[in-house]
């Protein structure tokens, strides 16, 4: 396995995926926050105006390069594959609960990671919580739970989200002025946002070749064991985190006083099973939804744009989390998302080889 | 993609649509930026600003008697006017924070720990940097000192639930100060 170019690949994508994250925060993004989709797409959402908190208002450009640099590496390699067609109002609802999961935690999947490997031992609870959602989720797709398969040709929209990224990055550089801009709060700390474009671009373009996810990576090892290049390149995201927090001198070790954290740990448990169980039925965490969205998958595309209407929503709501706790609204979304998937389950479940 | 005539008259409309909609927004982006005629743009950014900086003045009137009060010495009046004060506008989290420094300063720290608490619950501008409002070095100032305060006697004595639940409130406010995002 050492000798297969893919190997190296994802083992670089999770190293520099792991050595970003901690450098943007070095670079101005907020603490243990340098790589957050959903923290990324609450910003976003923000500034587009769908949601009116002054302080998570800011178009991110790691955002935007994800996309675009996956779409340039799809196009590059011949990839770029429009098709679409699989469920898709479902999916929409699924990106819209999976950002409910990640704001009740306080992080997606990318920050699970990164708050763990600088010592915010409150994440413990969401690790696990997400083991149990894949673990979850692949019980299902053993059991027959499967999404319609898509189709593939250019009238399933594929190109649309590529093109939507391509404007809100016209709308980053000229600045209209509908959008908002945080001037204070979390959303008014970011890298400077070249380094931000060209490090979402890089990681965005290496996704897209590498394939890598983080629930992915944790799917595949449930299912074929350390033998598959995935979980190294989950360990080497970790790894390179962890020792660039040490470098950095961001490793806090404790469950206190982190931040943008909280001791909820049956909530940060469930909220990250959520993710993790969704992820495995749309095939793929947040983050890669992102890439596969940009290479031209349209139910992805949806996705994402159920992510940003989940953004826009739990800020509006009050769902999002803070470092008092979880909010009512937060745990009835995510009993919601738990009603929502289990009875999702239950509809796209083929019974056709069910033993009897 | 260009097979007929149809093809051809809608890569025509396409590009007529895209050329259009270059020219308004060139035509659009020198109108706005003659200062003769005015900017009508919508600038979402400058209202909020407005409205915020105006805020900030109201909080300054409101609570300008309280301030001068606690500057003049007169802290239990201070305080009760406070009180009147959280009651009317029990939403704003500026009589808490003012509420906590004079607590701080007539050596109740508990009580501040628990105001600090709520004011900065309901407006984490307190522990921001770039706010007009922040008192972050005041507020991590306090919390240092009240870490290892609370830590001391929490070690003497394990059980008691009120410094169990103080010492909560002390790592809400070490955690908001953190950062993060949220």
């Amino acid at each position: 396995m050492m000798r297969s170019r893919e190997f190296w690949t994802v083992v670089v994508v999770g190293a520099l995926l792991g050595g970003l994250g901690v450098m943007l925060a070095v670079w101005g993004n907020p603490e243990n926050s340098g790589i957050c989709v959903s923290c990324f797409i609450e910003n976003s959402a923000g500034a587009l105006g769908l949601h009116d908190n002054p302080n998570m208002q800011y178009l991110r450009p790691e955002l935007l390069g994800f996309v675009l640099g996956s779409t340039a590496s799809a196009l590059l390699f011949r990839e770029f594959s429009s098709r679409g067609g699989s469920v898709p109002l479902s999916r929409l609802f699924m990106g819209i609960f999976m950002i409910f999961g990640c704001a009740v935690f306080i992080g997606c999947p990318i920050k699970l990671f990164l708050r763990l490997a600088a010592g915010d031992l409150t994440a413990v609870a969401g690790v696990i919580g997400l083991l149990f959602g894949v673990w979850a989720g692949l019980k299902g797709v053993a059991k027959g739970v499967d999404l319609a398969n898509p189709k593939k040709g250019s009238g399933s929209g594929g190109h649309l989200i590529p093109a939507l990224f391509l404007l809100l990055l016209v709308f980053f550089l000229v600045r209209p002025g509908f959008l908002l801009f945080s001037s204070k709060g979390s959303a008014a700390q970011y890298a400077p946002w070249m380094i931000a474009l060209v490090a979402g671009t890089t990681l965005g373009v290496l996704a897209q070749r590498s394939r890598f996810c983080i629930t992915g990576s944790i799917r595949d090892t449930f299912l074929m064991g350390f033998r598959i290049s995935a979980i190294w390149g989950l360990l080497a995201f970790v790894g390179t985190a962890l020792v660039m927090s040490l470098v950095m001198g961001r490793f806090h070790p404790g469950q206190y006083g982190q931040p943008g954290a909280h001791l909820d740990y049956l909530w940060s448990f469930l909220g990250m099973g959520l993710v993790g169980w969704i992820s495995v039925i749309i095939g793929g965490c947040p983050f890669r939804q992102l890439i596969k969205a940009g290479e031209g998958d349209a139910d992805a595309g949806l996705v994402v744009v159920g992510m940003f209407i989940g953004g826009g929503l739990a800020q509006s709501w009050g769902i999002a989390s803070t470092s008092a706790g979880v909010s009512i609204y937060g745990k009835a979304a995510i009993l919601m998302g738990f009603v929502f998937v289990v009875s999702s389950c239950l509809l796209f479940r083929d019974r056709k080889f069910i033993e009897l | 993609m260009a097979q007929d005539r149809f093809d051809k008259t809608l890569w025509l409309a396409l590009l007529t649509s895209l050329f259009s909609l270059a020219v308004v927004l060139t035509l659009n982006a020198s109108t706005s930026g003659d200062s003769r005629h005015g900017s009508k743009e919508l600038n979402k950014a400058m209202d909020r600003e407005m409205a915020y900086r105006a805020r900030v003045e109201l909080i300054n009137k409101l609570y300008g008697p309280v301030e001068n009060l606690r500057t003049n010495g007169h802290k239990p009046e201070a305080l009760l006017k406070l009180d009147e004060l959280i009651r009317t506008y029990p939403g704003e989290a500026h009589g808490y924070m003012l509420k906590g420094q004079i607590l701080r300063e007539m050596g109740a720290e508990d009580e501040a720990v628990a105001s600090y608490v709520e004011g900065v619950k309901l407006n984490g501008d307190y522990v921001d940097d770039k706010s007009p409002l922040s008192r972050r070095s005041e507020i991590q100032r306090f919390v240092d000192e009240e870490t290892k305060r609370i830590g001391a006697r929490y070690a003497a004595e394990p059980g008691n639930r009120s410094i169990a639940v103080l010492l909560q409130k002390n790592n809400y406010l070490k955690s908001r100060l953190a950062g993060g995002c949220e």
